[in-house]
């Protein structure tokens, strides 16, 4: 069975730049707590009628014309994001209707922080049994329509950015080369712990003028953001050295860790508790804030575009959030 | 390696009249997840398996029980299913083929011995029920079907699932609200008011679309998985209309008798349409081990899709 290999990547930040100091002009904050506490200096910011797919387009155009692929050459489309431009359906039609194609398969894979991860697995899988040769995958949020940018919802909101990346996948015939497994987990017995509740289907009705304007704000996502953390840095060392484990690999081993970019003193508690060196970490967040599924795919572009990952690199990509979910995937670039 | 489905299951909340019509509906406040339990269930005792032996969660739904994080989640915490994975899968009314392609495909890359796949849909809490959305209210119901994936044996396999989706006419049949791209906030009152929240169908274009997509993507799953319509012992062909299905059965020469027509019995329950009707139809004895069953799904998206399996 052959393997499968990310064969280019491109990414897509909208325009618009939200610093802390910005925020601190709507809600009671300041520049020197949210650097503190997240590693966070600003973020982008859709604008217009902006969407999920809209950013996913211009990430997955550039990452196809790095392939040297049109987009009809594409066999399955798959579409990480917790922000879909619409309730229904998948932010993947639309990314389809975006670049002007039909009739390959396309959906939306819904696992929050993890979601690019999961979305590498299935693709990687569809790759590895021959069914199909050529997947983009795509990850996207936009946040900033959904956050509460009050006082009240600052603890959330001022993780969140906009954003989008993509990669395509095409086969690696070599079995020591490409994507060397993927390992997937959740705990939904944490589910409140991170979550955007409403619309509910599971409440009756789903949807109230109540939820939309009522001081419970269940239309914002929520978070303990204790729980989070222990989780976190628990979960992410552990998925990593799963997959490490898997190959007889060590930490040791790894020429750069790309963990999501979920907080900066998360991704730097990992690396201590993995021994790895700052140069093996790769950390973007300063600029972007939390860009849910769309940040290991931007954060691997920029990697690559810094030359920090070359020919035969031991390369691992690692995710912990909302669900709880957490995953990993060993790549020997 | 080839993959199976070794086991499947189905639970229906109650039947309850709504506009005139007697759908299943579930009144107490749960979710998808929460009738996919009991579906899951059955499935893994048909199967001879614990929730212990399942090593991957696969949830397709349209209608997740809370925004975020994804229903498979809490479907997985009320398995008592540890911390394997549970991913989330939206692609609205063949979201069940594409669910089963996914697990298929895990099993065959050898990476997952027994995957278990839910389709779940709790679309009542989201219907206008009053007189200006009851002609689309009516066509839904709620309810929940599961299959347990594992490694095929002897004549018992997936032969084939083919999907497709062209998202160029994903507005014919959509819930446009919550929407992200609405700047500077995705859902408001006004939005709320209007009824953007409730979903909006192109009955004729979905008719026709179905009619046209049903028929072609059938013959192209049986053609892969090499078996001819007379070898298929029953078509279970999912539509939001009967008719669609009735009509892709003709245009294939299928005698009614052969033929199931889901949304014919419980109304349109979308991804969990094709588990539903699978269980339903092994459990009332039209189906049993090594019959060769074709699953065709089309919808909203567009997406649809087919898949040939041998029980």
């Amino acid at each position: 069975m052959r393997n499968s290999r990310i064969l280019a990547v491109g990414h897509h930040l909208p325009a618009r730049v939200v610093t802390n100091a910005d925020l601190t002009a709507v809600m009671d904050t300041t520049d020197a707590w949210i650097q503190q506490r997240t590693g966070i200096r600003e973020r982008h910011y859709s604008e217009g009628s902006t969407g999920a797919a809209d950013m996913g387009a211009e990430a997955a155009r550039q990452a196809l014309q790095r392939a040297g692929l049109a987009a009809q050459d594409i066999d399955c489309i798959i579409f990480a994001t917790l922000s879909p431009d619409v309730d229904m359906p998948a932010s993947a039609c639309l990314l389809q209707h975006r670049l002007g194609i039909g009739g390959m398969p396309a959906f939306d894979v819904r696992n929050q922080c993890s979601g690019f991860l999961y979305g590498l697995a299935i693709a990687d899988k569809f790759i590895k049994t021959g069914t199909y040769d050529h997947v983009l995958l795509v990850g996207a949020e936009v946040h900033s329509t959904g956050i509460d940018l009050t006082t009240r919802g600052r603890e959330v909101a001022v993780i969140f950015g906009d954003g989008a990346g993509a990669v395509v996948l095409g086969p690696e015939t070599n079995a020591q080369r490409g994507i060397l497994s993927t390992h997937l987990h959740a705990e939904g017995r944490f589910a409140d712990k991170l979550w955007l509740e409403c619309p509910a289907s599971r409440l009756r009705p789903r949807l109230t003028e109540e939820m939309i304007t009522g001081a419970e704000a269940r239309m914002f996502p929520k978070m303990e953001g204790r729980y989070v953390f222990r989780h976190a840095v628990t979960r992410f060392p552990e998925v990593i050295r799963e997959a490490l484990d898997a190959h007889g690999l060590s930490p040791q081993d790894l020429s750069l860790l790309i963990p999501h970019q979920a907080n900066l003193r998360i991704s730097q508690l990992v690396a201590m508790g993995l021994e790895l060196p700052e140069d093996k970490v790769f950390n973007n967040i300063d600029r972007y804030g939390n860009t849910t599924a769309g940040s290991i795919p931007i954060a691997l572009y920029e990697a690559l575009e810094a030359g920090r990952v070359h020919d035969g690199d031991l390369v691992c990509l690692a995710a912990f959030g909302a669900g709880f979910t957490w995953a990993s995937a060993l790549i020997r670039w | 390696m080839s993959s199976a489905i070794l086991g499947f299951g189905h639970h229906l909340p109650a039947e309850v009249d709504r506009v005139g019509v007697r759908r299943p509906i579930a009144i107490e406040a749960v979710g998808p997840s929460t009738l996919a339990v009991s579906a899951a269930t059955q499935a893994l005792e048909r199967a001879q398996l614990t929730a212990a032996a399942v090593d991957f969660i696969i949830f397709a739904t349209m209608t997740p029980d809370v925004t975020f994080p994804g229903a498979g989640c809490f479907f997985q915490h009320q398995m008592g299913c540890g911390t394997i994975g549970a991913l989330d899968v939206r692609a609205q009314c063949a979201g069940f083929l594409f669910a089963l392609a996914i697990a298929d495909q895990f099993v065959r890359a050898g990476v997952y011995g027994s995957v278990l796949v839910a389709g779940a849909e709790v679309h009542s809490s989201g219907l206008d029920y009053s007189g200006h959305g009851a002609p689309i209210a009516r066509l839904f119901g709620d309810g929940a079907g599961a299959a347990l994936v594992g490694k095929g044996a002897g004549r018992s396999r997936i032969r084939n699932v083919v999907v497709h989706t062209d998202g160029r006419h994903h507005d014919r049949f959509w819930c446009e609200y919550p929407a992200s791209r609405q700047h500077p906030v995705r859902m408001t009152i006004d939005n709320f008011r209007q009824g953007k929240h409730f979903p909006a169908i192109d009955v004729d274009a979905v008719r026709r679309f179905g009619v046209e997509s049903l028929p072609a993507v059938i013959h192209e799953s049986l053609h892969a998985a090499d078996t001819k319509i007379e070898q298929v012992d029953r078509f279970i062909i999912s539509h939001l209309l009967p008719e669609v299905s009735e009509s892709a059965g003709k245009t294939l020469g299928i005698s009614p008798a052969r033929l199931t027509i889901p949304a014919a019995r419980h109304g349109h329950l979308t991804a969990a349409a094709l588990p539903v009707a699978l269980s339903e139809d092994v459990a009332s004895g039209q189906l049993g081990p090594g019959a060769t069953v074709c699953l065709a799904a089309s919808g909203a998206g567009y997406a649809w899709g087919a898949a040939v399996v041998t029980l």
